[in-house]
């Protein structure tokens, strides 16, 4: 196991290596706006462009560019500093990543205890009334752009703008060190908006894994030996039918750390995502070069940490 | 079958009643159409202007979607940023919120004294200014602003860590700002000039790199890539009614009242105690916590379907204030719109009146005549309104005869073009794509094939500001604008259509317009002062626009919402919200 770690971990480096090559190569390739001439304002003149060129290292073929920048990211895990607005794309990422993380990891513990009972009831009452309402529900939860039904939350429930004035809504958020209480009220809407689709996604995947496995000859043995039905689901159904929603959910959490876009912008919740979004709109290929290897850490680990559980929930799975 | 159906009923009723609440939330209440006829700016809506009765006291927050670009006033030029640097420095000269036309003494004392060969530039400081700090700077804190300190904030612009975008436009100091400024005492400050300029640039002194920076507090900072004075803007020497009490970028900054500010030498009033500035917005959102919340004006442009809203809801509420203007460049140097005529046809044709409904109708903006802006000088002396009342532009909603008639004056005896396909650039996001789309149908009616080229609007920026990516290859540059830098004709118009001004990259110049009489004009009227001089711009215009150097189409309003317990001042330069005279109510 631990070689197996070890063996993913170097490739880990090669992916990370890789996705900032193609970023950078994008970002010269496609079409955009010259950071120099954005940064020297509307009347800048060329001297300054070149000065502002040569300052930013842009005056530089892109190979010897992009070296400079990976030496500097693993030497002294330095991101450089933002086109825009010069700041530090290291400070500006990792004072954002608690809030994205609060954000990711709430929505998370929403959808799963939201989604998997309503999973497992619908499986196990198969065709019943409440199974039908609650695959209804999940399907109009599915449909549902998370920024509409972020919008809808707010002007149903926000404190400020809301019909029902519920709980505090956009531009609230207060990170957790500062004012739990606050924390805690600020993300209650952006939680619901962001966790309602996957709730409904995994609700529906655990029912159909759940009724193929509760058809399973194992599950009949089971109930054969006398074993309780609830024992007969949760130790035996659902742990088979779970594996594959494990997988996902790693995706899905290592998806989300790298910045969930539409949620964080409805909600002005400061995190990862939306700092992407701007530097996107702005060329700022610093910032935008230093969320994208953010998130595909968080994916590549995310997907190390499902691999690692499989190992725990399927006896079959050993690595070597 | 019965329970099934009945269970969809249910779920088709649940949809539609969070549609319908999500709609609520939207513009459904909106029933006006702009069609054109009215303007936006009329006294039914909110006037924003200074009153005796505000109060003192509060908190203001201030929601925007962007975020500020550079705080430290050697490089700020965005609004947002001149939103807040008005707020904490203090310039030579400002604009009261009310007065765009006249500039008031700020730190001078008295009016800017400029020679007679208009190459020296005198300016007095008043004595007893003080810089604030958040924490206590030996030497710095509490200490008098002097002269050196304003010449130090040009001097520190020729820093690699200090790039400013304006400073070698509006102030051509003989030898660079070391040895064009002098400082014969503390509080004199002596300009000179390579060529009579003074002028204009007694105009400039407007601008935020007047703004005084100590040399021995800054220079430490200056010294660096990128500079912690504009990184960290709460570490900076400020001599406004506010200071930076703290920032986040892209998040957060919050404003509170400078303990060294002394109102008895500012014409401010600084009437709210805090002002807390949240980015990173969604627009709409926003603007609806602004429409029914408490303490709130936004801080930059408003989501259009809000506009409409509140200006049939909320007239109290909403605010109009004109500045810059946009046009449709023509690549002057190339055929076939170096032929003047065929400039004229297109302008004939073009539909602005569409155009102006595809920006968001008359609550955002006029059809254009020419091109200075109304209430800039020179706007009356070009024609108003009206305009010169040239043929080509009589019709707001295009005139395809005319336009014909001056392709058959360029030799298209058809009155159709019938020459290779021509080139546009445009943005590819709406509301300026629409507008794109009205003038490659115009084209399309003349007889023009365009190839159109919708780029992101950096791009766009990017591409029809490179000379080289003009001159032989594009014709048509489809949504330029601009505004002002200071309220002068001169800032209007001098860098967009003076052919001298004309440079490889960072361009403005995007038609390549260069008529020697007309820059000669320019550069004279540049030595104007006065009726003299909104007279010559008045002039310059008329000719620009007979020349088609471009073709103007719109003169931008910007609208901006208050909540209903504030009384919002718009600093009407800015066209943004002025922080020192905005009050609680």
């Amino acid at each position: 196991m631990l070689r197996y770690i070890i063996r993913r971990l170097l490739w880990m480096v090669v992916l990370l290596f890789l996705v900032s090559l193609v970023t950078f190569v994008i970002f010269y390739l496609l079409p955009s706006a010259d950071p120099a001439v954005m940064r020297a304002g509307r009347q800048g003149s060329p001297e300054l462009i070149e000065r502002i060129r040569h300052t930013l290292g842009l005056d530089k073929p892109w190979p010897v560019q992009y070296y400079e920048y990976m030496k500097a990211v693993v030497l002294h895990f330095d991101f450089g500093y933002s086109y825009q607005n010069n700041s530090d794309v290291r400070e500006q990422i990792t004072s954002r990543l608690p809030a994205t993380i609060s954000l990711t990891l709430g929505s998370v513990i929403l959808w799963l205890s939201v989604g998997l009972p309503i999973g497992i009831i619908s499986a196990i009452r198969r065709r019943s009334r409440l199974d039908r309402l609650a695959m209804g529900g999940a399907l109009l939860a599915i449909s549902a752009p998370v920024y509409w039904l972020g919008l809808v939350l707010l002007y149903l429930f926000a404190n400020d703008i809301g019909v029902i004035k519920l709980f505090p809504g956009a531009g609230s958020y207060e990170p957790l060190t500062e004012n739990p209480g606050k924390w805690f009220g600020s993300l209650i809407l952006p939680w619901m908006a962001l966790a309602a689709a996957f709730a409904a996604f995994y609700a529906r995947m655990l029912r159909s894994n759940l009724i193929e496995a509760m058809s399973e000859d194992y599950i009949r043995t089971a109930r054969a030996k006398g074993l309780p039905e609830w024992r007969v689901v949760l130790g035996h159904g659902v742990r088979a039918a779970i594996t594959p929603i494990v997988t996902v959910l790693g995706l899905d959490i290592g998806i989300l750390l790298g910045g969930a876009i539409l949620t964080e912008s409805v909600f002005n919740v400061p995190g990862v995502g939306r700092l992407a979004y701007d530097a996107i709109q702005h060329a700022d290929l610093p910032v935008i070069q230093g969320t994208v290897l953010f998130g595909a850490f968080f994916i590549i680990v995310a997907n190390l940490v499902v691999d690692i559980m499989y190992a725990f929930l399927d006896p079959r799975v050993r690595y070597t | 079958m019965r329970k099934s159906l009945s269970l969809a009923v249910l779920a088709v009723l649940a949809g539609v009643l969070l549609m319908a609440l999500a709609a609520c939330g939207s513009d459904s209440n909106d029933k006006s159409s702009s069609n054109g006829s009215s303007s936006g700016n009329g006294s039914e809506f909110n006037a924003a202007l200074p009153a005796s009765d505000q109060k003192k006291g509060g908190t203001l927050t201030v929601p925007s979607v962007e975020s500020f670009q550079h705080l430290d006033p050697g490089q700020a030029y965005f609004q947002l940023d001149y939103m807040v640097d008005y707020a904490v420095h203090r310039s030579l000269y400002y604009y009261k919120p009310d007065n765009s036309e006249t500039a008031v003494p700020d730190l001078a004392d008295g009016d800017p004294q400029v020679s007679k060969d208009g190459k020296t530039v005198t300016v007095k400081l008043k004595k007893g200014i003080k810089y604030g700090t958040n924490k206590n700077v030996p030497g710095v804190t509490g200490s008098e602003v002097k002269a050196a300190d304003v010449k130090y904030s040009f001097e520190r612009t020729s820093k690699p860590s200090v790039p400013n975008g304006y400073v070698s436009v509006y102030f051509p100091f003989e030898g660079g700002p070391s040895k064009g400024i002098e400082t014969p005492d503390d509080h004199t400050l002596v300009f000179h000039l390579a060529k009579p300029f003074g002028a204009t640039m007694a105009k400039a002194l407007v601008m935020p790199i007047t703004m005084p920076i100590p040399e021995r507090y800054a220079k430490k900072f200056d010294a660096d890539t990128p500079n912690r004075y504009d990184t960290h803007p709460d570490e900076q020497a400020f001599t406004g009614p506010y200071m930076i009490q703290s920032y986040s970028a892209g998040k957060s900054l919050t404003l509170v009242r400078n303990p060294n500010w002394d109102g008895a030498t500012d014409t401010r009033p600084a009437y709210v105690d805090k002002i807390v500035w949240k980015m990173g917005a969604d627009p709409t959102v926003r603007d609806r916590q602004v429409l029914d919340g408490q303490n709130m004006v936004n801080g930059d442009t408003l989501a259009g379907p809000t506009v409409k809203r509140a200006a049939t809801g909320a007239k109290d509420q909403i605010s109009f204030s004109p500045l810059g203007n946009r046009y449709v460049s023509l690549n002057t140097q190339k055929k076939p719109f170096s032929d003047v005529n065929v400039r004229k046809a297109v302008a004939a044709v073009l539909d602005r009146r569409a155009m102006q409904l595809a920006r968001g109708g008359a609550l955002v903006g006029d059809v254009a005549t020419h091109f200075l802006p109304p209430g800039l000088p020179g706007f009356e002396e070009a024609g108003g309104m009206e305009g010169p009342g040239f043929d080509f532009l009589k019709n707001q909603s295009g005139d395809l005869k005319v336009a014909q008639d001056y392709m058959k004056k360029a030799g298209y005896s058809s009155g159709k073009y019938n020459g290779p396909q021509i080139v546009m650039y445009g943005d590819n996001a709406s509301p300026a794509k629409d507008t794109t789309l009205v003038v490659q149908r115009g084209l399309e009616q003349l007889g023009f094939k365009v190839k159109f080229n919708q780029v992101e609007h950096s791009a766009f920026y990017d591409t029809c500001q490179t000379v080289a990516k003009v001159k032989d290859k594009i014709d048509v540059c489809a949504n330029p604008g601009w505004l002002p830098d200071f309220f002068d004709p001169y800032a209007m118009l001098n860098a967009v259509f003076n052919g001298e001004a004309i440079v490889p990259q960072n361009n403005v110049n995007m038609s390549l317009f260069d008529d020697k009489k007309i820059n000669a004009e320019m550069d004279r009227a540049a030595e104007l002062t006065g009726a003299e001089r909104a007279k010559a711009w008045g002039e310059i215009d008329k000719q620009l626009t007979e020349q088609v150097a471009s073709i103007p189409w719109f003169w931008d309003k910007q609208a901006n919402l208050q909540a209903k317990n504030v009384h919002g001042v718009i600093a009407k330069w800015n066209a943004a919200w002025d922080l020192s005279w905005t009050s609680i109510k």
